[in-house]
Formats: structure tokens, sequence, C-alpha cells
């Protein structure tokens, strides 16, 4: 298969593999206990979107460092397009977890550490995009925000994986518990809908990180040439 | 979160959102393939 004929085909099998996750989702995987009504279903997106962040904002790290080391314009670029796609996934997982909240504990915000620790990612990384509008001077902006990403990305673990294991948390036990472990003790139907939602928003986030990406090569390409 | 009974119309409009998230990223797909051509 050719590479054009690839490009063309994996976003159609990205979209029906969608719509069969969330089929599966609400009609496939059984009712979870311990939760109010089918509350439990937001898993399938939540975790997936919280997974996506920490994935975008791990690409944003390898990026701001590579752009530290080589300076090259672009992964300036693929580290912007990282932490957007971050701040985007971050802020559905969110408001997914405030409406479960609210199902579940009658409060879209109840100052939960989970809760508070994701707020404090998103200012963070809210930051980072402040930073690099405040800046005119191209380069400038790249090396600054690259040092600021590094230095953002440092509290990125502790945030989200160290501070809701610390405190007492309404939040329902986590995938990766304290010690580390994976812990999948989850009904099989659910487990096979969680990983192949895994899958899809994976494949959504490399999709549209892609197109960012390769905008971004055309207008440095286009300003190369009215430069040159 | 509604009961079993609307579970249906939950799952309805997911898939609507997720569609139209895909419509866009396919419209923009064709925009940068658009203007790499043009390049």
């Amino acid at each position: 298969m050719t590479k054009t004929a690839l490009r063309t085909s994996l976003p159609w099998l990205l979209g029906v593999w969608m719509v069969l996750v969330t089929l599966g989702a609400f009609f496939y995987a059984p009712s979870a206990e311990g939760f109010k009504g089918e509350s439990a279903r937001i898993v399938f997106f939540h975790v997936p979107q919280a997974w996506v962040a920490v994935l975008a904002f791990c690409v944003n790290l390898v990026a701001s460092v590579r752009y530290l080391r080589r300076r090259k314009a672009l992964d300036d670029a693929r580290a912007a397009a990282a932490a957007r796609l971050g701040l985007v996934f971050s802020v559905l997982a969110t408001v997914t977890g405030s409406l479960f909240a609210n199902v579940m504990w009658n409060s879209f915000w109840n100052w939960d550490p989970r809760e508070v620790s994701i707020a404090i990612l998103l200012l963070i990384y809210a930051a980072y995009f402040a930073l690099r509008e405040a800046v005119v001077d191209e380069e400038r902006r790249a090396t600054l925000s690259a040092a600021y990403a590094v230095l953002a990305f440092v509290t990125m673990p502790f945030l989200i994986f160290v501070v809701p294991r610390i405190y007492w948390s309404l939040h329902p036990d986590t995938i990766i518990g304290a010690t580390g472990k994976l812990k999948l003790e989850m009904e099989s139907r659910m487990l096979q809908v969680l990983l192949g939602s895994l899958v899809g928003f994976t494949g959504l986030f490399v999709w549209l990180y892609t197109l960012d990406v390769r905008l971004a090569r055309v207008r440095l390409a286009r300003q190369k040439r009215e430069e040159g | 979160m509604p009961g079993s009974e609307s579970l249906v119309w939950v799952a309805a409009v997911t898939i609507v959102i997720w569609l139209g998230i895909f419509a866009y990223c396919m419209a923009l797909d064709r925009r940068v393939r658009r203007l790499e051509e043009e390049q």
C-alpha cells in the first residue's frame, strides 16, 4: 500500500473504529457496579482523554528538548502542536470528570485532589501559550517556550500521578495503582471497549498532531520563500 | 446521567459529536493536502 493510500484510508478506519467504540461503550459493555445509573460508562471517554493529554505533554517535552538542541523552527511548531492538543484533551478530561462528579456526588466541582491538580496543570499549560503570545521575536519565543515546556513537564507527573495518590480522593480507583503497577481489574467486555477507545483516541491525537505539523511545515516553507 | 432507556439517545448524540469532529478533521486534511500540492 502506498503512503498516499494509507494516508487516505487511515482516517476512514479511525472514523468507523470510533463509531464502534461508542456503540460498544453504550451497548456492549455491561453496567458497572457501585456507580449511580450508567455514569461509569463515561470512563470509556474520560480515561482515553486523560491518557492523550499526558501523551501530548510528553511529545511537547521531546519536541522542546529537540528544539533546544537543534534550533529548528519545525521542532518548535511540533512542541506547540502537542501542547495545544494536550490542553484541549485536558479540558475534555476535566469536563467529562465534572459530569461524572455531578452524577456521583451532586456537584460538578468538589475540590478533590485530582480536580485541583488537573486545574493547576491546565493553568501551567495555558501560561505556555500566554508566553508564546507575549514574545514577538520567533527565535526568542521558541527558545523561551521550549525552556518553559521542560519546566512545565516536571510538574506533570507530580500533579497527575503523585498528588492524587498521596491524599484521600473521591476519584474511583485508578488504572495505575499507588505502587505504579497496572490494575486492570475490570470486566473483560469493559476492558475491551476501554482499550479500543484508548487506541481510537491515540489515533485521533496522531491524526490531529500530524495535520498541525504538516500545516506548520507549509507555513514555514512559505515564510522561507518570502524571505529568500 | 440518564437511565438505561436513554442510553440510545446519549449514544446517538455521542456519535453525532464524533462524526462532527471527524468531518472537521477530514476537511482540514483536504485543506492541508491542497496547500502541500500548491507548493
